[in-house]
């Protein structure tokens, strides 16, 4: 590892200051102890207990609230909202964003233009975006059914339709993705080597042969953090429900993050909420388990 | 020497400052409320030289867990404020000291209180908080779009059946919707269906065994709820859709809280009713009370002493008369709304708001329980399902009493 940082002179260097090396580290290894890991192994002491957060007591329930977590419809359903949403968002976002990217990789007109215009989204605060989307989505007078009325199409309850609300949100969601997705890509492309495509064309194959045999497979490291990273994100998602739906309508769009907001701040159900949130965790943990491995240990460059 | 003198007297100066009595007050009052609650707290300051109260604004949505923190790591303010349905979670710190010590002491008037306001701070003979403002809720309604439908539009409607032809009329005449619904969930859809089923007659939890029943699946509450479908799916006069179609002109009726009295008039570009919301021809009338109590954190003699003494003044008829004034909270106390002064100057200024002082007497009290949110969550989501037609009323509530009495039966 430390000869790839700075070659022998470093390592001689570093050898001989190991104390001062642990000095520097102190900082960040206390901030990591006292708000990340303490709060994590806490929460997860509390998931035993039956506690408000006011009274003075915590009763110790063993495992009931696991086994509440276990008959509890309302954590399946929001398993599986947070799946589909996380889904939709992360493949929809790279998707779109591919294709953007791959247009404006070529010599158009005010495309850098466009590249800001895609990339907002992305740098807009997420509740900001959610209460203007709520406007947008308004069936009786928002401008996405205002516009649907003017094509004679009268547009769905978006928000508060039942079917319609997860899929609502995910187009925010997708929304301010594009951008982020669009500019990895843009990075990746302009890594691929001239020369691979010249040859190709030399051989005689068409654009979509390039796309097919020469781009995809060399923008696959690119797709698995895009896809990786989307999902983790994607799995976190509060602020857009909280904004738009509530969680609403019947429980629609009450993603896992909602869930936990409610139990934690709203019911103050301490116990259980720490469930909620090892539900979270134990996700979050697999999937950034395979990006590790996958880039052994974070040494390979993705992208 | 002269600069010692001079250090002397400061010194001195401070000491006798210091020997004043300063106890912290945390409320969530902004605005005109916050701004009025600071000029009432300087009054106080400057008759009791020997106390000083320091009001510290938190925002609404911190207090909860600012008092938790507080808690816990022991640093309390000697007095806080807190909405009503947070008063048995604040309890539960056992870090609130009994009142009734002080009550009988000084014979502080607790009849004068209207008796749904004291339903959270009392358990068992003790009394941990004390309610300092209210709202409440009634019937707002359009006279421009009563106009256009051919109603009068100086005459609301009184009974469930006439609120129904009225908002059918309105939806035949103009178009618009007649009565708008809140269906957005949570707890703002709970309080307003929970009026309905007082109206009609029922329960919410069974106050008979310690509020820890469900009684939102009776007969009148069927009867309630089957009303709000009715009004959704069968008349067509509410629509399905996120709040605030009346504010936009796009519903004629609503009901809403008594703090709209000042807000709608500068939202809305039409002419304002408000009444007594209407009730079942075979009910009775009720609203759903909101509103904040004050309560004295466990410190020291001398300063729960000071914050009794504040406590004491603030909620004097006089001192809430003039707050009443300028915040437009509905009054705590009937001293309060029967005072001559307070009715002529609500007349001159806010008209809107006499219904919601008349109303005040029919106002019920949410169950004073730990778990509220929780259930009210669980009840509204049973409402929407059944305004969406997931099943029938009797279905989504027996479904919705089930998980509650599992929820509240844990204890």
């Amino acid at each position: 590892m430390l000869e790839r940082v700075g070659g022998p002179k470093a390592r001689h260097f570093f050898q001989k200051e190991k104390i001062s090396l642990g000095v520097f580290l102190i900082p960040a290894i206390v901030i990591v102890l006292v708000f990340s890991l303490f709060p994590a192994f806490y929460s997860f002491f509390l998931s035993f207990f039956s506690w408000n957060g006011f009274s003075p007591t915590k009763e110790f329930v063993g495992l009931k609230n696991y086994r509440t977590a276990l008959n509890d419809p309302e954590l399946k359903n929001s398993i599986i909202v947070t799946l589909i949403y996380s889904l939709l968002v992360t493949f929809i976002s790279i998707f779109l964003g591919m294709m953007i990217a791959l247009a404006l990789n070529e010599d158009l007109k005010g495309k850098k233009l466009l590249r800001l215009f895609y990339f907002i989204p992305v740098v807009t605060p997420s509740v900001a975006s959610g209460i203007t989307w709520k406007y947008l989505f308004d069936p009786y007078n928002g401008v996405i059914n205002s516009l649907l009325k003017y094509l004679n199409i009268t547009g769905p309850q978006w928000l508060n339709s039942t079917s319609w609300a997860l899929f609502s949100v995910s187009i925010v969601g997708i929304w301010k993705r594009i951008g982020f997705c669009m500019v990895i890509y843009l990075a990746a492309i302009q890594d691929i080597p001239n020369s691979y495509l010249e040859a190709a064309q030399v051989d005689g194959a068409t654009g979509w042969h390039m796309l097919r045999y020469i781009k995809f497979p060399l923008l696959m490291p690119s797709t698995f953090f895009l896809i990786i990273t989307g999902l983790i994100d994607a799995f976190q998602v509060f602020d857009l429900v909280y904004t738009m739906t509530n969680g609403g309508p019947i429980g629609a769009t009450d993603v896992l993050g909602f869930l936990l907001y409610r139990h934690a701040f709203k019911y103050f159900n301490l116990g259980y909420a720490s469930i909620v949130s090892l539900t979270i965790f134990i996700v979050l943990f697999i999937l950034s388990a395979i990006q590790w491995r996958y880039t052994q240990g974070g040494a390979k460059n993705v992208g | 020497m002269k600069k010692f003198l001079l250090f002397l007297l400061v010194l001195v100066m401070s000491v006798s400052i210091f020997a004043k009595t300063q106890v912290v007050f945390w409320h969530y009052w902004d605005g005109e409320n916050g701004r009025k609650l600071d000029s009432l707290v300087k009054d106080f300051n400057s008759v009791h030289p020997d106390i000083e109260v320091k009001a510290v604004f938190i925002p609404g949505s911190d207090l909860m867990t600012k008092i938790q923190t507080s808690v816990l790591s022991g640093q309390t303010p000697d007095m806080a404020i807190s909405d009503i349905i947070s008063v048995p979670l604040v309890i539960d710190t056992g870090k609130v000291i009994d009142l009734m010590p002080f009550v009988k002491r000084d014979k502080y008037d607790l009849s004068d209180f209207y008796e749904s306001t004291l339903v959270y701070g009392k358990v068992g003979g003790k009394l941990f908080t004390i309610p300092v403002s209210s709202s409440n809720l009634a019937l707002f309604w359009n006279k421009d779009l009563f106009k256009k439908a051919g109603l009068d539009p100086e005459r609301p409607p009184r009974t469930w059946d006439e609120l129904v032809q009225y908002g059918k009329t309105i939806k035949e005449k103009t178009g618009k919707f007649g009565y708008e619904l809140y269906l957005d969930g949570g707890e703002g859809t709970t309080w307003q269906w929970q009026i309905f089923l007082w109206q009609a007659g029922g329960e919410f939890l069974d106050p008979n065994k310690g509020y820890r029943t469900a009684t939102f699946n009776s007969k009148a509450a069927v009867k309630a709820l089957q009303f709000w479908v009715d009004l959704t799916n069968t008349y067509k006069i509410s629509p399905i859709a996120s709040w605030g179609l009346f504010s936009r002109g796009e519903a004629a009726m609503v009901m809403d809280g008594s703090w709209m009295t000042q807000f709608f008039p500068a939202q809305v570009d039409f002419e304002l009713g408000s009444a007594i919301f209407p009730y079942p021809s075979d009910g009775k009338p009720a609203t759903n009370m909101g509103g904040e109590q004050i309560f004295i954190f466990d410190t020291s003699k001398e300063r729960e002493e000071a914050c009794w003494q504040f406590i004491q003044w603030f909620t004097s008829t006089k001192v809430q008369v003039d707050w009443d004034k300028a915040t437009g909270f509905i009054p705590v106390k009937q001293s309060v709304a029967k005072d001559p002064s307070y009715n002529a100057y609500i007349k001159n200024t806010n008209r809107l708001l006499l219904p919601f002082i008349e109303a005040q007497q029919y106002a019920h009290a949410r169950p004073p329980i730990k778990e509220y949110s929780q259930v009210s969550d669980i009840v509204a989501r049973a409402i929407i399902s059944a305004v969406y037609k997931r099943g029938t009323p009797q279905e989504v509530l027996n479904d919705a009493a089930k998980q509650v009495n599992a929820l509240l039966g844990k204890e």
